[in-house]
C-alpha cells in the first residue's frame, strides 16, 4: 500500500492494511485540512514569482544562536542572502528593523500573504524600520535599481 | 504537475494543493501544535513552496520537500515555545479540529453511529500509543497515502525504519482496540 511494501502477504499484514485505511478514513472525518487553509494555499500561487531573486534564510537566531542565559525575550535575528546581497532583520515585539547590505537605497514592503503588503520606511543607506511586528508568516520584497529580491517566507 | 505549475498553470497548482495539503496538515498535527501555530506553519509551508516553485531540484519529490519544510517550521515553533516557557502547554490544546460536521452527519442510523463510535475510539487510542507511534500513524494516514520518502521527510526518520515501525504501531493499536472490546 505504501512506497516500501507491496501487497499484504498474510492475514496479519492484511489486517494492518485494513486498520491503516480505517485510520485514513478517520482522519478525513475527524481531522480534515481546514477549508480556510486550503483556500489560502490555493491563493498562494500568486506568490510564485520567477523574476524575483530569492534571498535564502542563512541565519535564524531561533535555530542557530546559543541560548543566552536570562535573555528570555531576546529579539529574533534573521539573515537572508541572495548572491552578494545580505538582508539583516531583527524582529521584536515592537516591530522590525533591518538593513540591506551593501548599503543602498531601496523600496521595501512586508508581505503578509498573497494579498497583504505594507511599505516600510527606508533610509538612503537601506536601513528600514516598521513599528508593526509581523503577525504570522511574512516575507520582505526589496526593489533596488532594476532588481527585485524576496526573502524566504517564514513565521515571525 | 510541478512543472506545469511553474509554467503558470493554475489548475496544476490546485491539483498540487489538493493532493499534498493532507500530508502537510498531518505533519502539523503530528507535532501537536496549537491551532494558531499549526495554521501558520501550514501557510508558511505553502507560501515557501510557491516561492521555490521552479527552483526545486527534484520536482517529483515535491511531497518530501513540503513535508520536510513543514517539519522544520514545526520544530521552530516548538523551540520558540520552549524558550518562552509559556504556561499554556500546546499539548493541552491538542484535539481533533473543531470542524466536526462530517462526523455528525454520519450519525443518522444505528449502524452509522456504531461506526462513528469506533472511529472516535480509534482516534482516542492513538494518544495512548506513545509519541513515536502517534506521530508515525498521523502522517501515515494522510490521503492519498504518503510514500516512505515523504514520511521520512515529515518525521526525520530513516526510510528503512518506517516499515517495521508501522507494523509495530498498527499492531499495538489493534491490540488496544481489542482489549477494549471494540471489534
Amino acid at each position: 500500500m505504501n512506497g516500501g511494501d507491496g501487497m499484504p502477504e498474510g492475514p496479519e499484514e492484511f489486517a494492518d492494511a485494513v486498520l491503516e485505511e480505517e485510520l485514513r478514513q478517520a482522519a478525513v472525518v475527524l481531522d480534515p485540512v481546514p477549508a480556510e487553509l486550503l483556500q489560502v494555499a490555493l491563493e498562494a500561487f500568486a506568490l510564485h514569482d520567477l523574476d524575483a531573486r530569492l534571498a535564502e534564510l542563512t541565519f535564524d537566531s531561533l535555530v542557530d544562536a546559543l541560548p543566552v542565559r536570562g535573555a528570555v525575550d531576546a529579539p529574533r535575528m534573521l539573515t537572508f542572502r541572495a548572491g552578494g546581497t545580505t538582508v539583516d532583520v531583527e524582529v521584536t515585539e515592537d516591530g522590525l528593523i533591518g538593513q540591506l547590505l551593501p548599503p543602498r537605497p531601496a523600496r521595501i514592503e512586508v508581505l503578509g500573504g498573497p494579498q497583504a503588503t505594507r511599505p516600510l520606511t527606508v533610509d538612503p543607506l537601506g536601513r528600514f524600520t516598521s513599528d508593526t511586528p509581523p503577525s504570522g508568516p511574512f516575507a520582505l520584497r526589496l526593489r533596488t535599481g532594476a532588481e527585485v529580491i524576496v526573502t524566504e517566507w517564514l513565521r515571525a | 504537475m510541478v512543472q506545469s505549475a511553474v509554467d503558470g498553470d493554475a489548475a496544476a497548482w490546485k491539483a498540487l494543493v489538493e493532493g499534498m495539503s493532507p500530508l502537510v496538515w498531518s505533519v502539523v498535527r503530528a507535532h501537536r501544535l496549537s491551532d494558531a501555530d499549526g495554521h501558520e506553519v501550514f501557510q508558511t509551508t505553502w507560501f515557501r513552496f510557491a516561492q521555490h516553485l521552479g527552483r526545486i531540484r527534484e520536482p517529483d519529490k515535491a511531497g518530501a520537500w513540503l513535508a520536510s519544510t513543514a517539519r522544520h517550521e514545526c520544530l521552530k515553533v516548538l523551540k520558540g515555545l520552549a524558550r518562552l516557557t509559556l504556561t499554556d502547554d500546546p499539548r493541552v490544546l491538542d484535539r481533533a479540529s473543531e470542524d466536526r460536521t462530517p462526523e455528525e452527519t454520519l450519525i443518522d442510523s444505528e449502524e452509522e453511529a456504531d461506526r462513528a463510535e469506533r472511529v472516535r475510539r480509534l482516534w482516542q487510542e492513538l494518544d495512548g500509543l506513545g509519541e513515536r507511534c502517534r506521530q508515525l500513524l498521523r502522517v501515515l494516514m494522510a490521503s492519498p497515502p504518503p510514500s516512505y520518502g515523504e514520511i521520512s521527510a515529515a518525521l526525520g526518520i530513516a526510510v528503512g525504519s518506517i516499515g517495521p515501525l508501522r507494523q509495530r504501531c498498527l499492531r499495538r493499536l489493534r491490540a488496544r482496540m481489542n482489549a477494549r472490546g471494540a471489534v
